[in-house]
């Protein structure tokens, strides 16, 4: 199978790159890896943002979306790092999910920084959250607490693991903390914590949204340095500038060694779709929380989100 | 409410390219269905992007259109092969097939029609009924709950399957097949060998295909002839299917009981239909008393499965909607299409955006008697299928059944998957092992496992919280009623003698 994809994609690339000239780049299908199932946050971001990206890139360019779900993520972003180098395959990323299972001692077949890095579209910060109806309401109570239980998404998960990192900075370690996992993902582990079987969850801010307005889940603080609620204090705000920079990024790349010239045209299309003012519309309605940064500064979040990481490896174990 | 409705009803009569988009979706759902492996997933994952251009509402109806039609075309499957065209058609297979086999293929498919529509009907008012409260319908199921409703599920399937010990044996099978991959709470890989295909486990679509379809092929090719045994071709014209139909109204308490069994098991989130229709399925094999030949050809055996995955459509939505938590992996593209269309699924979404909802559950409604009706007037045409000789028949079905399987997830590990259970399931049907119960303990098995894991953290390692639970402790009766209904009807059996 993959030896055939390997081939396949060879014959399509050398057919394409007959007598190829940067201008010739891009004439043909572009693969749009998404290494998740359909109907997904990254899959979402993926198929709002390709047609704009199509759009830049001229009429003889078609985008494809391509779900390659499986191994939580890795099948699909092992796919996009093994593919020819030619710039018709390109993926997005999650950061730090790709990062985490070299953290917890996995073996993985692509390497992140070697990737050739087109653009980071979105970045979410995270939110430390407790069941409305508890007494928990700020993040003083929490730090009172001597008994703990958390609903998360289960082991591996990035949610997990900013949980974990902010009990270990918020010395809430020393209280062992029970985590209820495996709920199939972080709503789930909301309407967990609604529900009771926990009283604190941790989640990307736009899905907390509309559960902290309902008045099912309160606000304790959040990572980044803006506030999101008035009344709620960044981490950096109450004393922690540590978590500051616990996030969720979606980035998009290709695979190691694209021709620097097509690369160019891949990071041009990119910036032009996220400052198309039809595109931001798009993507406000659709609660995407869009923050560009440009190739290169997006290959520099690889580094900064394995050295955050790193500091905190011992914090990751499996709780269970 | 009403005013939503208002609205809603208005939108559908106001510009008639809605009908002609629910229609679209209708017959791509309905195709889609037939050919198992495809199913809705599928069909939505292809539409997905032409809905970009649409109003949200537009879109809804696609969608709804799509979702509530797939699991129409996939009864037809189940009934004249053998292969349930979506996983909650399985239980069809049951009844549906012996029926074909007997010639009566017409009758079933008339049946399946019929009791479907009524069950999507069904659906839809339980639906509108309990939208004021289910977010308190949500919230009542927690990980206690759901243990004990996997338990409900693997007691029923054993008590209904007729041979008891081959029942348990091929129950534990599927167990097993279930542990296979990662395991997300001790954070360990079970059986993967390395292998990235394995790490997601054994998928349960091309499973099904392998059971159902390719073991069904390989007996046929073993047997020779066509699926209709005894059967002159020369009456194909008596299709029978408004003798299917009438059967249904006179069997109308097993429609009611599928569908309400299909909506309330629709309601909990992660579950899903294959569960919904195999429960309504065993209620009435173990309720039925009048003239009761349940796997050997019963109508009602169609009737109940039918009525409750189609009720179950209604039902599902409720967590897709308020939470965000999608019961299948149609529900979940489903939530996509609404997230592009700027509606976040959340608690909020039923207040802020009624109407929009109303419009998709008239689409349901309406996609369900349509769907009912392509498949109706089409039946002659599918029936022919059964008469065919299996030298036409097996290499058609083969390649439909691994294109399937294939499509899902464009895996060829999907394909080998299929194959390998095509070997295993013409075993099982050669020693008389039931094949749908080691596909629901399949289905259950992880979920068991992975909500008694949650159950016991929660309760800090004290059992006894199962039965101080509200919802456990219910669902906990229906199990000691499921397992002493057979007994004590066979005491009363004896004591009348």
């Amino acid at each position: 199978m993959k030896l055939k994809s390997i081939l396949s994609t060879a014959v399509i690339s050398a057919a394409l790159s007959v007598g190829a000239v940067a201008q010739d780049f891009p004439d043909g299908t572009i693969n749009f890896v998404v290494p998740y199932g359909p109907g997904g946050g990254f899959d979402t971001a993926a198929r709002a943002l390709a047609p704009y990206m199509e759009e830049s890139l001229g009429p003889n360019t078609t985008i494809v979306i391509q779900n390659v779900a499986g191994a939580g993520g890795r099948r699909g972003g092992t796919q996009v790092a093994r593919s020819a180098p030619d710039g018709y395959t390109v993926g997005i990323f999650n950061l730090p999910g790709f990062v985490l299972p070299e953290m917890l001692g996995e073996s993985v077949e692509y390497d992140l920084t070697a990737l050739s890095w087109i653009g980071r579209l979105e970045n979410q910060d995270y939110v430390l959250l407790s069941r409305g109806s508890s007494d928990i309401k700020t993040l003083d109570d929490l730090l009172a607490q001597d008994d703990i239980v958390v609903t998360s998404h289960g082991f591996g998960s990035t949610g997990l693991a900013a949980n974990q990192i902010m009990f270990s900075v918020l010395g809430l370690e020393s209280v062992n903390p029970i985590y209820v996992g495996g709920y199939s993902g972080t709503t789930a582990a909301i309407v967990g914590a609604i529900r009771g079987d926990g009283d604190i969850t941790v989640s990307v801010i736009s899905t907390a949204l509309s559960y902290v307005d309902s008045g099912d889940l309160t606000p304790l603080a959040v990572s980044g340095t803006e506030r999101v609620w008035d009344t709620v204090p960044t981490f950096e705000e109450a004393g922690y500038p540590e978590l500051t920079p616990i996030n969720l990024q979606r980035s998009i790349a290709g695979p190691p060694g694209i021709p620097q010239d097509r690369l160019q045209i891949l990071r041009d299309a990119f910036m032009a779709a996220t400052s198309n003012p039809a595109f931001l519309k798009a993507a406000e309605s659709m609660g995407m929380q869009i923050n560009v940064l440009d190739g290169d500064a997006a290959g520099a979040e690889v580094n900064s989100s394995f050295g955050l990481f790193n500091r905190f490896r011992d914090s990751l174990g499996n709780p269970n | 409410m009403l005013e939503s409705l208002n609205l809603a009803v208005n939108f559908f009569l106001a510009d008639w390219m809605t009908i002609v988009y629910l229609m679209l979706g209708v017959l791509i759902g309905v195709l889609f269905g037939v050919i198992p492996g495809l199913g809705g997933t599928t069909a939505v994952a292809l539409l997905l992007p032409l809905t970009f251009g649409m109003q949200p509402e537009q879109a809804i109806t696609l969608m709804g259109g799509i979702l509530g039609s797939s699991a129409i075309g996939g009864s037809v499957a189940a009934i004249l092969l053998n292969a349930p065209g979506t996983a909650p058609n399985a239980a069809t297979c049951f009844d549906g097939y012996p029926m074909t086999r007997q010639g009566k293929a017409g009758i079933a498919i008339g049946a399946a029609m019929a009791a479907s529509s009524i069950g999507g009907l069904i659906g839809v008012a339980i639906l509108i009924v309990v939208l004021p409260i289910t977010k308190s319908i949500v919230l009542m199921f927690g990980p206690p709950a759901f243990f004990m409703l996997a338990v409900l599920g693997l007691t029923s399937l054993t008590v209904a399957s007729g041979n008891l010990l081959r029942g348990l044996l091929a129950a534990c099978i599927g167990l097993m097949i279930g542990f296979v991959g990662y395991d997300d709470l001790g954070g360990t890989q079970r059986y993967t060998f390395d292998s990235n295909f394995l790490w997601d486990g054994i998928s349960l679509v091309p499973t099904l295909i392998g059971l159902f379809a390719i073991a069904e092929m390989i007996k046929l090719y073993v047997e020779g002839g066509a699926i209709a045994k005894d059967t002159d071709p020369t009456k194909i014209k008596l299709a029978g299917t408004s003798l299917g139909i009438k059967s249904v109204f006179s069997n109308m308490p097993t429609v009611f009981s599928g569908s309400i069994i299909g909506s309330i098991v629709g309601m909990v989130p992660g579950v899903g239909g294959t569960v919904a229709s195999f429960l309504a399925y065993s209620f009435a094999s173990q309720f039925t008393r009048k003239n009761n030949h349940f796997g050997s050809g019963d109508v009602r055996g169609v009737i109940a499965p039918e009525a409750a995955n189609n009720a179950k459509d209604g039902g599902s939505l409720i967590p897709t909607l308020a939470f965000g938590i999608p019961g299948s992996a149609e529900m979940a593209l489903f939530l996509g299409v609404l997230i592009m269309h700027g509606m976040t699924p959340g608690p909020m979404l039923l207040i802020e955006r009624e109407w929009s909802i109303m419009v998709l559950i008239i689409a349901l409604a309406l996609a369900t008697l349509m769907a009912s009706l392509v498949v109706l007037a089409s039946a002659k045409l599918l029936v022919i299928i059964s008469f065919l000789n299996s030298a036409i028949i097996i290499p058609a079905v083969l390649a439909i059944s691994l294109v399937g399987a294939y499509a899902l997830n464009a895996h060829l590990g999907d394909v080998v998957v299929a194959v390998i259970f095509g070997f295993i399931g013409y075993m099982m049907i050669k020693f008389d092992f039931p094949r749908i119960t080691l596909v629901i303990a399949l289905v259950l098995g992880s979920m068991m496992e992975r909500s008694f894991l949650q159950s016991i953290t929660i309760f800090r390692g004290d059992w006894t919280g199962f039965f101080q639970d509200t919802t456990s402790l219910i669902i906990f009766c229906l199990v000691v009623l499921a397992l002493a209904f057979p007994t004590v009807h066979k005491i009363r059996g004896m004591l009348a003698k």
